[in-house]
């Protein structure tokens, strides 16, 4: 391998063993990014002739918030490596619509990927060390291999679930009755569970309880990791309907469960405070080898604290393709480092009477 | 301010009180009164042109500047001659059935049918109207005047403005005309008030999304009339022989101006312009004289305030093609300074893509202009005008093949943002 990428990888890799507790000084991510910057500055054509075009090349750059963020869309449109993508080991995509092709992400190593897995969700949802069943609401990986999601549910199950972990989808239908058996049985046996999946999973699940009338009280430490929004694909429920469900449901109360932020175009995951800080919350932090900021969609500089406005996040963990990510998700700032998501950032009211892109992409 | 259930059905009363007083009154009579009224706003100095741009900025996001030219294009077509070709023509609440100009075409027997009764126009309508666009609704209160008929009249949250100034400006002039028009505010989801304005109504025309539209007809009586007014989109198509260094400027001004009037909200606003190549100006020098064409527009006329999710719909179309014509020639952006104003898109995918409005315009090239139809096809039951450049022998025929594909109406470039009064009720 490439020894530039190698040392980088070093780096990063050294930065997130010292764990999530003290964010890194602005020294030494800002060395880090801008070296990573120009790394991928040289390595990746396409992003290259953008950085030209927005003329912020290595030369000029000298602290991260100048560097160019690559647009979601760039993920679709080009392949966006560092590395000859033919010789990649794994490659995710994004769920796509129908009418418009996936995003894909190469990885010539998932080294720093699993790494940003793993410490970021040890200190967020085990921050009691606790070695629980999981219960997953997503694919398996073989039948998903082109999932990140599935991908890093692989990784957690095996760096922290017990025996009695299992997956509860299977050829993209959730199977609702073994989940349920398997809630009596560990609920029966006083045991606490780990339950992860997508909201839209959720909320089938939560449906089938209530047509069959079922409901459980699950054992203390039982928690619950939900992620992924709901993307039309069911009916919409607010974060806090969501977590009543659980409660409701499953005796897991809003204190227990935790939203996930990641998408297929980065490495890194976030998560909200509330295992950590012991109570519900939606601020998230970004783990020391990342930063988010909040921009203002008109100017493109960053937004005023307090302010609603686009999420822009820079990931060192993202070194094979682009190190800073322009996401198509409204954010605000939520206090000191933190940060909000207020969701996508979808067509607003139509005003007047024309139809506009975000109607019609339903036709 | 929301009405309340006794204000709507005390404007009901009173309306249909003052419609009674109207009804032996000539509709020449009353053509004469909604012109001068409208007449009145064209002044410079005229105090409702100075109301509306003081007032309509606040709710509908637009600049003094635009709600100005609003004012123009909407009362300037309200003449005397416009106002009674909008009944002559066959107003549709005038006729039976929604497609009022084709029930006039069956005429004779119509007419006996009709002048058998005593009352063939409706006597109470409700009117639903949309966001800010204020033409397509004033134009329906004056068909609503003409017919005689008593007319409810709720505004849309974004344009409260326009609908009441247009009808204090009637009272002004004819005070017993005015009585037949009651302007209520109240919003979409109080049903219980919607319910109560729908009971007494024997025609509704409703503006809006095609969920609202069937929303309020499910809450219209059956034996109502009913028009529903739903979203469309607009686009235009330029031929090569239009395209020359002497035409590009004015060209480029007119489409500027259909593509940034309303700030690109309305029905007729163009989405994207298709351009035929082989022409002495090629399409992406088009696109480039449209960029700044749109940037003077900019200056005069300054685009509105967006609201963040608006904004950041602009930033990622803008970040999307940015990003893609970096590396990719077939496509080209051209931004209004930092702030997005306003984007031209060049695009060599000749698949309509539609805009997230705000002034972000696509430009692609074609090689027939006969194509077009099959770009267009995935939105031909929502397509509303065709701006068309030039209008000459050979663009005739290639017109009736957009109105084959669903356009209602073919104009000049530049002509977009203005239709006759009649048509915006039948189109």
């Amino acid at each position: 391998m490439d020894q530039t990428a190698l040392k980088l990888q070093h780096r990063v890799l050294a930065l997130m063993a010292r764990g999530v507790a003290q964010p890194a000084s602005e020294d030494e991510f800002n060395g880090l990014a801008c070296a990573v910057f120009e790394f991928q500055y040289e390595r990746c054509g396409v992003y290259r002739a953008y950085c030209e075009q927005q003329k912020c090349v290595p030369e000029t750059v000298s602290h991260w918030k100048q560097i160019p963020a690559v647009p979601a869309s760039a993920f679709r449109d080009f392949t966006l490596a560092c590395f000859p993508a033919e010789d990649a080991v794994a490659e995710f995509h994004t769920s796509g619509t129908t009418r418009q092709k996936p995003g894909r992400h190469f990885f010539h190593t998932l080294e720093l990927y699993d790494a940003a897995i793993t410490h970021a969700f040890a200190p967020h949802l085990l921050p009691d060390n606790a070695r629980l069943p999981m219960l997953v609401l997503t694919p398996p990986l073989q039948e998903a291999l082109q999932s990140s999601l599935s991908h890093m549910m692989d990784v957690v199950v095996r760096e922290f679930g017990a025996v009695g972990s299992a997956h509860y989808v299977e050829r993209g239908e959730l199977r609702a009755e073994p989940l349920a058996s398997a809630l009596r049985e560990h609920e029966r046996a006083g045991q606490p569970v780990f339950l992860l999946g997508t909201a839209f999973a959720f909320v089938h699940f939560f449906d089938y309880l209530a047509q069959h009338n079922l409901r459980f009280q699950m054992a203390d430490g039982s928690r619950a990791m939900e992620t992924g929004g709901f993307k039309s694909r069911s009916r919409e429920l607010s974060k806090k309907e969501l977590y009543g469900q659980f409660e409701n449901c499953l005796g897991i109360p809003p204190t227990r469960v935790v939203n996930e932020y990641g998408m297929t175009e980065l490495s890194t995951q976030f998560y909200d405070q509330t295992l950590r800080e012991g109570r519900q919350t939606d601020r998230k932090l970004a783990p020391p080898w990342s930063r988010v900021l909040i921009t203002d969609p008109t100017t493109g500089e960053e937004a005023n604290p307090g302010e609603r406005g686009l999420i822009r996040i820079y990931d060192l963990a993202n070194l094979w393709s682009a190190l800073c990510l322009q996401t198509e998700d409204l954010g605000v700032t939520g206090g000191g480092d933190a940060f909000e998501v207020l969701g996508r950032a979808a067509g607003a009211e139509v005003r007047g009477c024309s139809l506009n892109a975000e109607t019609l992409r339903t036709l | 301010m929301s009405a309340t259930t006794e204000q709507i059905h005390e404007a009901i009363l009173r309306t249909r009180e003052a419609r009674d007083r109207v009804q032996l009154r000539s509709t020449d009579a009353i053509a004469a009164a909604l012109a001068r009224a409208a007449k009145n706003w064209l002044a410079a100095d005229s105090p409702w042109r100075r109301r509306a741009v003081e007032q309509a900025p606040a709710t509908t996001g637009f600049s003094s500047a635009m709600v100005n030219e609003a004012v123009d294009l909407t009362f300037a077509p309200i003449t005397e001659h416009a106002l009674r070709e909008l009944l002559s023509s066959g107003s549709p609440l005038a006729n039976e059935g929604e497609a009022g100009i084709a029930s006039a075409i069956s005429g004779e027997r119509e007419k006996r049918r009709r002048a058998s009764r005593s009352h063939q126009h409706p006597q109470i309508i409700v009117h639903f109207l949309a966001g800010n666009v204020p033409a397509p609704g004033l134009a329906s209160i004056c068909c609503g005047l003409l017919s005689k008929s008593a007319n409810l009249i709720k505004v849309s949250s974004r344009d409260p403005v326009f609908p009441a100034l247009f009808v204090e400006s009637v009272r002004a002039v004819d005070a017993e005309l005015a009585g037949c028009a009651a302007v209520l505010d109240w919003r979409r989801e109080e049903v219980t008030l919607t319910r109560a304005a729908l009971t007494e109504a024997d025609a509704v025309i409703a503006y809006g999304d095609d969920e609202t539209i069937a929303s309020i007809r499910r809450m219209t009586r059956p034996d109502a009339h009913f028009l529903g007014y739903g979203h469309k989109l607009s686009f235009a198509v330029i031929g090569k022989a239009v395209l020359t260094k002497e035409n590009l400027p004015r060209l480029a001004e007119a489409a500027a101006f259909d593509a940034s009037v309303y700030d690109q909200q309305g029905c007729l606003s163009p989405h994207a312009f298709y351009v035929e190549d082989g022409g002495l100006v090629s399409p992406r020098a088009f696109a480039a004289a449209l960029a700044e064409a749109m940037a003077s527009y900019q200056a005069r006329v300054p685009r509105g305030e967006l609201s963040v999710e608006e904004a950041a719909q602009v930033a990622k179309l803008r970040g999307a093609y940015e990003f893609r014509s970096a590396s990719d020639k077939s496509v080209a952006v051209w931004a209004g300074g930092g702030t997005n104003d306003w984007l031209v898109i060049y695009e060599e995918d000749p698949m309509f893509t539609p805009s997230c409005l705000n002034r972000v315009v696509f430009v692609k090239p074609v090689t027939r202009l006969e194509s077009i139809p099959q770009f267009m096809r995935r939105f031909a039951s929502s397509l509303s005008t065709a701006g068309l450049a030039p209008m000459d022998g050979r663009t005739t025929a290639f017109a009736g093949e957009l109105i084959k594909l669903g356009v209602s109406r073919v104009c000049p470039i530049g002509q977009m943002q203005r239709p006759r009064l009649a048509w915006q009720l039948a189109g």
